[in-house]
């Protein structure tokens, strides 16, 4: 294919270009205003994950997914005005639209038994509250005696309780969730109000994803601008590389809205990467326009279109690469689609860039910036003069040094590796002193416990034998020292039964069980505990540890306990965030794995062919590796964990770093075919390249060191790992890959290293 | 001056004696009905409960019904077949007794509170309460448009009351009720019951109740079927010993 020619139709069609890319954009930004995020990670699991798809059908009939919590805390609860403050809470949000049921302290059914039959009441009288210390004997000895209040209204120190509703099916779980935290928060209580649960979950965590957005885009735009000015000093060289990036991301956000998807916790980070990735392929064209301008201001643009179009090309399909191996092994829905639609946006910024820039620069290029560019020459030798002249010197001189510097580098990493953390536990994604990760703590430290589990049962649930096995089923759990208590239906009859008469176990005929359930019957408690049918019903519990070891050892002791208690008519499995954590924890490695040899393969193989030879494509993954190791060695010595967004950035720091390794190895090649001079090679490719890549990789990184002020923890590491791989590599391009030509060629040709000789 | 005095002192009159009017008649209004609700010495009926959830889905509860007076009540459940056999034995005083064949042998039941449902149903143990609703609320008239009934305004005496008020629609011929509208204690309109009330011998009945629960979308029908009046109760029948039976 004649590039030239291709590159002169580009200009030919350069208004039809515009007015098409122009059309394409008001398009899709008109798709965005339907934009809306999706906070629930339920949501988010694979359906290919059995413990995954029981949790979320659990979720769903049992109502779990809908149910919030309002944890408030205080020195005791046990005082008249706590409880009073506890009651206005409950009625407040009893009101709210979309709120089916509240149960607290004030409100909870008690049934009570003795000789003079059963008393059916409150846990306490909203109407008049215990004031005596008596009274509060009584009250707390009832809480903490009966096994369906313990660990689930108040904790065992007395020092917090739990008002817990459920969401009515339908119900704007945003709104509601809001108005549950503006209502209780207008009550200005003297104690401290906590919020936990999904809907509350879900619902601050879309806040804070709508304040990363809100706050960091606008700031991520403006920091690489700066850059952006202080390299190119034009007004083009802001704007174009700014707008290119900003086109793309409209269209990969609109394209995905059409689609039909939502906002993620990790998509929501699109804007921001797309805005540092899109902006480098303009970067690159802009500087080789600039460049050869400066020699023929007529025919430059499609001139170093020619030059540029391939690695430009290149460099945007192992980005794209380094993306798509999520989809392998992935287990996150939401970090598939992450990966499918920043990849489409680096499609269309790679696009954008070699037919819209051409295009627009064409339209508007006028004698008038010709002399300006002329005179720029100058004052853009600064970063060549003081930076890239004195490297091409040391690399020329010290090839050995630096390749030792880069070996003992790369070895203490290795070290480093073995030492890598992982992390799925969902507290550690929030800010220490975050709201809801003290909420997490409170639950762990005084209600055993954040992370629910739910023992499934299938068969009839008035039999005495299905409701034996789930006592014992409860009792067995209770010996795992991660869990402090455990509630289902089986405990509730044995509880009424107690009541009745007088022994606190499941009777053994089931014409009895039938009736205790005649007391029981339309209690909103019930639909927590059993299917509508009868045929199903859980045992509700909490695990206490975050270690993941400590879910295994559990996931184990479980098992065989199913295994041998399992039958025909009494059905057992057990699911829950633990044994979600430890699929999705397992995946991480596969993950990880996964998507790195995939893109590695790919990107070499991708390389290879472009640049017609397999030592290219060898030779360019050479520095992008060694930042990889290195970026793996500094998380396993400084303890930042791998965790689902972490997990992403070899990959994406492959994709991007491998394209300076492009620009020097293709910038290499095509000098050396022309002089067919190594060193006059290197160096020029240092000289020109090199500061395209220093300006790249500042923006660049620029833009991901944005992350660190998000308000969630993964994407800040994710931030600052992607910004220091970035270093890495283009600090491997410049150095570690030049060092390997001039090795690799002063071999062949030593004349053309020492001609004095 | 004087003829400003003797405006002054009819416009009072006036004001304070249309008000009385008005209250009188509300409260002997409420009284009309309950003496309707309570004319029949005795009589018995089989109840059939109807509970119908958002889904659709609905529960067929049947109980044969006596009751004496105002105060004694009982209900012997005959369907579903798993609770065929237990009784409920209101008596005076707020004492229910409950009896469950597979225990033999009865239990009493103090409620501590009323305000929660009536065994699954929309009903509170409140509104299944046996006295009269003078007794309970007081009444006043307000003023409406509906040609066919009265519609007053309720307001619980009990500070433990759940609602802040009913609306009550009182049919103006015959004194039953027609609607009752019931308001929680935020002021908001969240259940409503609705009244068919048929005649047999020289008694009004009502043949059918349906109560709504508009939050849950959750309601409760009950439908009296071959009821009998006054047909000389013993008291016998409302004892503690004879519900096992």
């Amino acid at each position: 294919m004649n590039l030239k020619k291709f590159t002169e139709k580009i200009l030919t069609f350069k208004w039809f270009i515009i007015i098409l890319v122009a059309i394409c954009t008001i398009f899709f930004s008109y798709q965005i205003k339907n934009l809306s995020i999706d906070a629930d990670i339920l949501s988010s699991l694979p359906d290919n994950d059995p413990d995954a798809t029981l949790l979320k059908r659990i979720g769903e009939k049992f109502g779990g997914n809908s149910m919030g919590i309002i944890i408030l805390e205080t020195d005791n609860i046990f005082q008249t005005e706590v409880l009073e403050h506890v009651r206005s809470i409950t009625d407040t949000i009893s009101f709210i639209e979309g709120i089916s049921s509240v149960s607290s302290l004030t409100n909870i059914i008690n049934i009570k038994g003795g000789d003079f039959g059963i008393e059916i009441g409150r846990l306490v009288d909203e109407y008049e509250l215990p004031d005596t210390p008596e009274e509060f004997q009584t009250l707390r000895n009832n809480v903490l005696s009966n096994e369906m209040y313990k660990g689930s209204i108040v904790s065992d120190d007395g020092t917090a309780t739990l008002i817990i509703f459920t969401l009515e099916d339908g119900a704007n779980v945003n709104a509601v969730a809001k108005t549950v935290i503006n209502k209780t928060g207008a009550l200005h209580l003297p104690e401290k109000l906590y919020y936990i649960g999904s809907p509350m979950l879900a619902t601050y965590i879309s806040d804070l994803m709508k304040s990363d957005l809100t706050r960091l885009l606008p700031f991520a735009f403006l920091l690489i601008a700066i850059i952006l000015l202080l390299s190119f000093r034009s007004a083009s060289g802001v704007i174009l590389p700014l707008l290119t990036a900003v086109i793309a991301i409209i269209w990969s956000l609109g394209i995905m809205l059409i689609l039909g998807y939502k906002m993620s916790m990790i998509s929501n980070n699109i804007p921001i990467i797309l805005l540092a990735v899109g902006s480098a392929y303009t970067i690159h064209v802009l500087n080789r326009i600039n460049q050869l301008r400066i020699t023929d201001r007529n025919k430059a643009i499609s001139m170093a279109l020619a030059y540029v179009m391939i690695p430009v090309m290149l460099a945007a399909t192992t980005t794209i690469i380094g993306f798509i191996s999520f989809i392998f092994g992935a287990y996150l829905e939401m970090i598939v689609d992450f990966g499918i639609f920043t990849a489409l946006g680096t499609f269309f910024a790679c696009l954008l860039s070699i037919f819209f820039v051409p295009a627009l620069l064409d339209v508007f290029t006028s004698e008038k910036r010709n002399k300006y560019l002329v005179s720029k020459k100058v004052k853009k030798s600064f970063l060549s003069e003081n930076f890239l002249s004195p490297l091409k010197i040391l690399l020329f001189k010290h090839p050995k040094y630096i390749l030792t510097t880069w070996s003992v580098l790369i070895m203490l990493s290795i070290v480093g590796v073995f030492f890598i953390k992982r992390n799925v536990d969902i507290q550690e994604y929030f800010k220490k002193g975050n709201p809801t990760r003290e909420a997490e703590g409170i639950m762990i430290e005084k209600f055993g416990g954040s992370k629910p589990i739910f023992v499934l049962f299938k068969g009839d649930m008035q039999s005495p034998e299905v409701l034996k096995k789930m006592i014992l089923t409860g009792e067995y759990m209770e010996r795992s020292p991660d869990i402090y208590t455990t509630q289902s239906i089986a405990d509730l009859i044995a509880e009424i039964n107690f009541a009745i008469a007088g022994v606190r176990e499941i009777p053994d005929m089931q014409k009895k069980i039938e009736q205790l359930w005649f007391l029981l019957d339309g209690n909103d408690v019930m639909q927590r505990f059993v299917s509508e049918d009868l045929d199903e019903g859980i045992i509700i519990s909490k695990f206490k540890s975050p270690d993941n070891e400590a879910k295994k050892e559990f996931a184990r002791y479980m098992e065989s306990f199913i295994r041998e208690n399992s039958t025909e008519d009494c059905q057992i499995e057990i699911t829950g965030m633990p044994f979600v954590d430890i699929t999705m924890d397992r995946s991480l490695i596969n993950s990880q794995l996964g998507s790195i040899t995939i893109a590695i393969i790919f990107v070499v193989i991708i390389v290879g062919l472009i640049l017609r030879s397999m030592s290219s494509g060898i030779y360019a993954s050479i520095p992008i590796i060694a930042a990889i190791i290195i970026l793996f060695g500094v998380m396993g010595l400084t303890g930042i964990s791998l965790n689902i967004a972490t997990v992403l950035v070899a990959s994406v720091a492959l994709g991007i770093g491998i394209d300076y390794s492009i620009h020097i190895i293709s910038h290499f090649n095509h000098t050396y075919q022309i002089t067919d001079n190594a060193k006059i090679a290197i160096e020029d490719t240092i000289m020109i390249s090199g500061k395209a890549i220093i300006i790249n990789v500042i923006s660049v990184s620029a833009g991901f060191l944005i992350l660190i002020f998000s308000e969630m923890v993964p994407l800040q590491y994710f931030g600052f790992l992607i910004a220091f791989s970035m270093l890495g590599s283009s600090l491997g391009a410049l150095t570690l890959l030049p060092v390997i030509l001039i090795l690799v060629h002063r071999k062949k040709n030593n004349d053309h290293f020492n001609p004095g000789k | 001056m004087k003829r400003f005095q003797l405006t002054s002192i009819i416009l009072i009159f006036l004001v304070f004696g249309v008000k009385s009017t008005t209250a009188q008649n509300a409260d002997s209004l409420l009284q009309y009905m309950d003496n309707l609700m309570s004319a029949p010495k005795d009589k018995q009926a089989i109840v059939k409960i109807i509970l119908t959830k958002k889904s659709g889905k609905e529960k067929v509860r049947e109980a044969m019904m006596k009751q004496k007076g105002k105060d004694k009540k009982l209900y012997r459940y005959t369907k579903p077949e798993s609770q065929a056999g237990i009784s409920t034995l209101s008596l005076p005083g707020d004492v229910m007794w409950l009896y469950m064949p597979a225990f033999g042998k009865p239990t009493k039941i103090s409620l501590l509170t009323k305000s929660q449902s009536f065994t699954g149903t929309d009903f509170s143990y409140e509104d299944m309460e046996s006295g009269s609703y003078s007794e309970r609320y007081t009444p006043a008239l307000l003023e409406s448009s509906d040609p066919e009934n009265y519609v007053l305004e309720l307001i619980p005496i009990s500070k433990k009351s759940k609602y802040s008020k009913i609306v009550l629609y009182l049919n103006k011929t015959h004194n039953y009720p027609v609607k009752m509208e019931y308001y929680n204690n935020r002021g908001i309109y969240f259940k409503v019951a609705t009244y068919k009330y048929a005649k047999q011998g020289k008694y009004w009945y009502a043949e059918e109740v349906l109560m709504t629960n508009l939050k849950k979308a959750h309601s409760t029908g009950i439908l009296m079927t071959d009821i009998k009046f006054d047909q000389g109760l013993s008291d016998d029948e409302f004892r503690v010993e004879n519900l096992k039976q």
